[in-house]
């Protein structure tokens, strides 16, 4: 394939601006879709003879299905498929949306996975600020004992959608983003294998982000991201928001998961075995795999509690024979698994970064990638652990024991390796390496204390205290974000074409990593001692901790600003980046950056290992004539640090 | 690289020593419970110091000059130490997986001989704890036990989630709407103690407390007496609950203050002032029907809907008697 320019689509003139797929469509097929949904719900009720017409929950949940697939609709995320089954004649090879020409293209429905890679990244910072916001509010609350900004039902509020978006709306999605990004690069492929379904996965994610912030203006959900019944049926109609929501996010993961997984067993360039691929590929195979396994299952549970609330069926209504505790059991299936959703790709991103700036073959390649597999059919076998003191079956506790036990040896064998990679290698301490190391440390305490919770006596002290949110956040921040900066900061020469600033990425590091432990250390003591969790009020004994915690929060939330800044400014004004500055193997890195709109003007022939640093002769892939051997022939490694 | 590993051990051991990282014990659950966590605790600082040490030694040692060129050592792997490292965790996690499995056979273990051990009922609702004492036919908002006899908690909820924990005792069970569930303590040291609710429920989780006291033999058998005179006193089998005493049961002090009970809650308006000559239709409308007047600066549904459902009409009537008395219209 020739290196063809694809011209953007031809501009419409008239009426044709309003008619074809874009915001202007938009404009006109939101508002049709609300009053749809109007009269929907009121003339079903007007002709069941239901007092009110528009009774506030069936109004809410029907718009929230009806109004964004008006939007989608308007945008242009079902044109070609409407077309294809109404018969009209398709445009199979149709790449007017394809690529990015000018910012504006960022801003639609595009088929390019780079510009959905690039769209997925840049929302999802969008909604880790807003749930960074959210919870630099409940730090402020909780500085003192006793109420001073919010009221109890508020602040259950704050942590409830602090929590939502951060999982539902960073971590996941954010993975997602970077992996649509590099996946197709690493493996030699073109592009995704469905790129018109990976359009509609990103636009479904701004939706649901939106849905759950909006539930402020109808009373926001106070049972948190947990959403436990009977106190979810009991909150207030943002709830539904929440059960939504879900759905929106969750059909996006699991659409995008069912991507990967087709592109990676499917598109995979010439001799990319999968004993070849990076580990990155493999790590998201793995988590594509619990998505779409997993997913249905939160999915399905925030379902009942929907159809409880709003059809007043009796899934987990004890007064009308409903089983409260069936509710933790679904969630968790999901939910556990969920962690590791949140954690496999950061595992992958960890090793492509600990072995480029090591200079060294990743250790024990088979193993890495068999202890992702192991730790994805562990990860379905543990969820009970978090119910051990919920009053569920007394006998499933001590075999989910052992199985969450179970978990930290595939685990310890990645930390090990981690730890082996850098052993004789030549390091460089480059802003992802600072991250990746970072990440090693804080997720080894974060395991550490996972492991705590897994032993069922300790546990029964320990759980619903504060020492559970200093687990979490040494999982979820200290693990999945440490990464997921370590990934932006390593991708980001590739995805902007630009050099970021490295004194300010080191500057960056350092005040996370510093401000994290800060805030969350203390955590695990003061719960162990007895606060805690979920409470906008406590024992004053714990009120020099909470105002330190406190403080230590707002100088974590001042470090983004440092990272904002970074990205903003060098994406804009930063050096021009070489194709490969960190002198990598992996096939991304073998093209210009940013890469050309289809990837790669001749499909790469894959001979070798990802990993070959310092191995003679050795090669990866040979690509325009050229082989790629330890990136000697790729320019010298980009020094911005005088 | 071993000094680094010694040092990182030292400060993690040093964290894990110095600072008093659990309550006082005040059961046979906790002592069991903390052997186990010192044990865990143990095993996690070593190797948390061992990967400390190594990383940061590896970093020291193998860090390279900004413009060097050159690459690591190609090692691709180790099959021994991978074995190794496989290995000796496998054979960690199974030694805490065992004794964690003892110390909770221990922990929830009552004796054969059912005089040997009481049975307390505990019922959970927004906002409050209240314990039933099927042997003494008693029940109070205050969980009152004797030192040194196991008892056997059975707990329920009327409404959402929720969950009992003590942490001197260390226990902690959720008590669940439509089921029993099932925790054990033997509380060894006389003192008071708060019961904490640790499952989030509804806007008054925060202040969800209720008191314990564990009291010498001579002391339990004398409350036990002021229960039976009190039941005498009232005159008729089984009392008849005052309006006090119905206030101090349903929780109200959980949430509202009110001087007469000595409760500073905050959660809901202060009854001082806002019952302040009122009378009993109206006190008894904003019970059973809390959202039908919302006092200014609070928001509806926050107060259960459903206490006319919890309270007999009788008890209704004492607490809207007390209410009137000591709050509304004929202070």
């Amino acid at each position: 394939m020739s290196a063809t320019v694809h011209a953007p689509a031809p501009r419409r003139t008239g009426i044709r601006r309003w008619t074809a797929g874009g915001w202007l469509r938009a404009l006109w097929t939101t508002p049709l879709a609300f009053l749809l949904a109007t009269g929907l719900v009121a003339g079903a009720r007007a002709a069941l003879g239901y007092e009110p017409l528009l009774a506030q929950q069936p109004y809410i949940t029907t718009l929230m299905v009806l109004v964004p697939l008006g939007f989608l609709a308007g945008i242009g995320a079902f044109d070609y498929w409407v077309r294809y089954v109404s018969g009209r004649p398709t445009i199979p090879d149709d790449h007017a949306n394809h690529g990015a020409h000018s910012w504006k293209d960022y801003f639609k429905v595009n088929t390019d996975h780079k510009v959905i890679g690039t769209q997925y990244v840049v929302t999802t910072v969008v909604f880790f600020i807003a749930g960074g916001l959210l919870a630099m509010f409940m730090r402020a609350e909780l500085a003192e004992p006793g109420m001073q900004y919010v009221d109890p039902q508020a602040y259950n509020g704050l942590f409830s959608v602090h929590a939502s978006l951060m999982i539902f709306l960073f971590i996941i999605p954010a993975f997602a983003g970077l992996g649509n990004y590099v996946i197709p690069l690493m493996i030699g492929a073109p592009d995704m294998a469905f790129p018109r379904l990976n359009a509609l996965s990103f636009w479904l994610l701004p939706i649901a982000g939106l849905m759950m912030l909006s539930s402020y203006f109808i009373g926001a959900f106070g049972a948190g991201w947990t959403n436990y019944v009977p106190l979810a049926v009991q909150q207030p109609d943002g709830n539904l928001m929440f059960q939504m929501g879900v759905q929106w996010a969750g059909a996006s993961s699991i659409m995008t998961a069912l991507n990967f997984l087709v592109t990676i067993i499917t598109m995979r360039a010439p001799g990319m075995t999968f004993w070849r691929m990076p580990l990155l590929v493999w790590a998201n195979f793995a988590t594509s795999t619990l998505v779409v396994i997993a997913t249905p299952f939160i999915a399905g549970s925030q379902f009942f509690i929907l159809f409880d609330r709003v059809l007043h069926t009796n899934f987990f209504d004890p007064g009308g024979g409903g089983y409260v505790i069936a509710y933790q059991h679904i969630f968790w299936f999901y939910s556990h698994p969920a962690v590791y959703i949140m954690m496999l790709p950061g595992f992958g991103i960890a090793s492509e970064v600990i072995s480029v700036f090591a200079r060294k073959p990743i250790f024990g390649y088979r193993l890495m990638a068999l202890s992702l597999m192991a730790i994805l059919i562990l990860g379905f076998s543990v969820w009970a652990h978090h119910m051990f003191v919920s009053g569920m079956a007394d006998w499933l506790r001590v075999p989910m024991m052992v199985t969450t036990m179970v978990i930290a040896v595939p685990t310890g064998i990645k930390v090990f390796s981690w730890l082996a990679t850098l052993w004789e290698g030549r390091i460089h301490f480059k802003t992802p390496m600072l991250f990746a190391l970072g990440f090693v440390s804080m997720f080894v305490i974060g395991g550490l204390s996972g492991v705590y919770l897994g032993s069922v006596p300790i546990d029964i002290h320990v759980s619903d205290t504060y020492f559970v949110v200093a687990h979490i956040h040494y999982v979820l921040f200290g693990g999945s974000l440490f990464t997921i900066y370590a990934g932006f900061y390593y991708w980001f020469p590739k995805m902007t074409g630009r050099m970021y600033n490295e004194t300010l990425g080191k500057l960056h590091f350092w005040l996370t990593f510093v401000g994290f432990n800060a805030t969350f250390f203390p955590m695990h003591w003061i719960g162990t001692r007895g606060m805690p969790r979920r409470v906008a009020d406590y024992d004053p004994m714990f009120g020099n901790w909470n105002l330190a915690i406190s403080i230590a929060s707002f100088a974590l939330g001042a470090s983004t600003l440092v990272f904002l800044y970074n990205m903003i400014v060098s994406w804009r004004r930063g050096e021009p980046a070489p194709g490969n500055p960190w002198r990598a193997l992996t096939l991304e890195w073998q093209v210009s950056s940013p890469p050309p709109i289809f990837n790669f003007d001749e499909i790469p022939q894959v001979v070798g290992s990802p990993y070959e640093y310092g191995v003679r002769g050795a090669r990866h892939a040979i690509l325009n004539g050229k082989p790629v051997q330890e990136g000697r022939e790729a320019a010298p490694m980009e020094e911005t640090v005088p | 690289m071993i000094v680094i590993g010694l040092l990182a051990g030292i400060v993690t051991g040093g964290v894990a020593y110095f600072i008093p990282w659990l309550p006082d014990q005040a059961s046979t659950q906790a002592e069991d419970i903390d052997e186990v966590y010192w044990f865990v605790a143990i095993i996690c600082a070593i190797i948390f110091a061992l990967v400390a040490g190594v990383s940061i030694y590896a970093g020291w040692k193998f860090r390279a000059p900004a413009d060097d060129m050159d690459d690591g050592s190609p090692i691709h792997g180790h099959t021994g130490l991978e074995i190794w490292w496989t290995a000796i965790p496998t054979v960690l996690v199974v030694a805490m997986a065992v004794w964690s499995a003892v110390a909770l056979a221990r922990a929830e273990t009552l004796p054969d001989d059912p005089d040997e051990y009481t049975t307390i009922e505990v019922t959970a609702a927004q906002f409050a704890w209240s314990f039933t004492y099927p042997e003494l036919e008693r029940t109070e908002g205050e969980l009152v036990l004797r030192v040194n006899e196991p008892v056997e908690l059975l707990l329920t909820a009327n409404d959402v989630i929720h969950a009992f924990w003590v942490p001197e005792f260390r226990m902690k069970q959720d008590a669940v709407p439509g089921i029993q569930t099932r925790t054990v303590i033997t509380p060894t040291k006389e003192g008071s103690y708060d019961v904490i609710c640790t499952e989030l429920c509804g806007a008054g989780h925060a202040v969800m407390r209720a008191g314990v006291r564990v009291l010498s033999v001579e002391d339990y058998e004398a409350w036990v007496a002021e229960g039976e005179e009190g039941a005498e006193g009232g005159g008729e089998e089984g009392g008849e609950a005052t309006g006090a005493e119905v206030f101090a049961s349903a929780g109200c002090g959980s949430c509202h203050a009110l001087a007469d009970a000595g409760t500073e809650a905050e959660i809901g308006p202060d009854l001082d002032s806002v019952l302040d000559g009122r009378d009993e239709e109206s006190i008894l409308t904003s019970i059973v029907d809390p959202n039908a007047e919302i006092s200014e600066g609070y928001q509806p549904d926050v107060m259960p809907p459903d206490y006319e459902d919890r309270l007999s009409e009788a008890e209704l009537d004492a607490l809207v008697a007390y209410l009137v008395e000591t709050a509304g219209a004929s202070r």
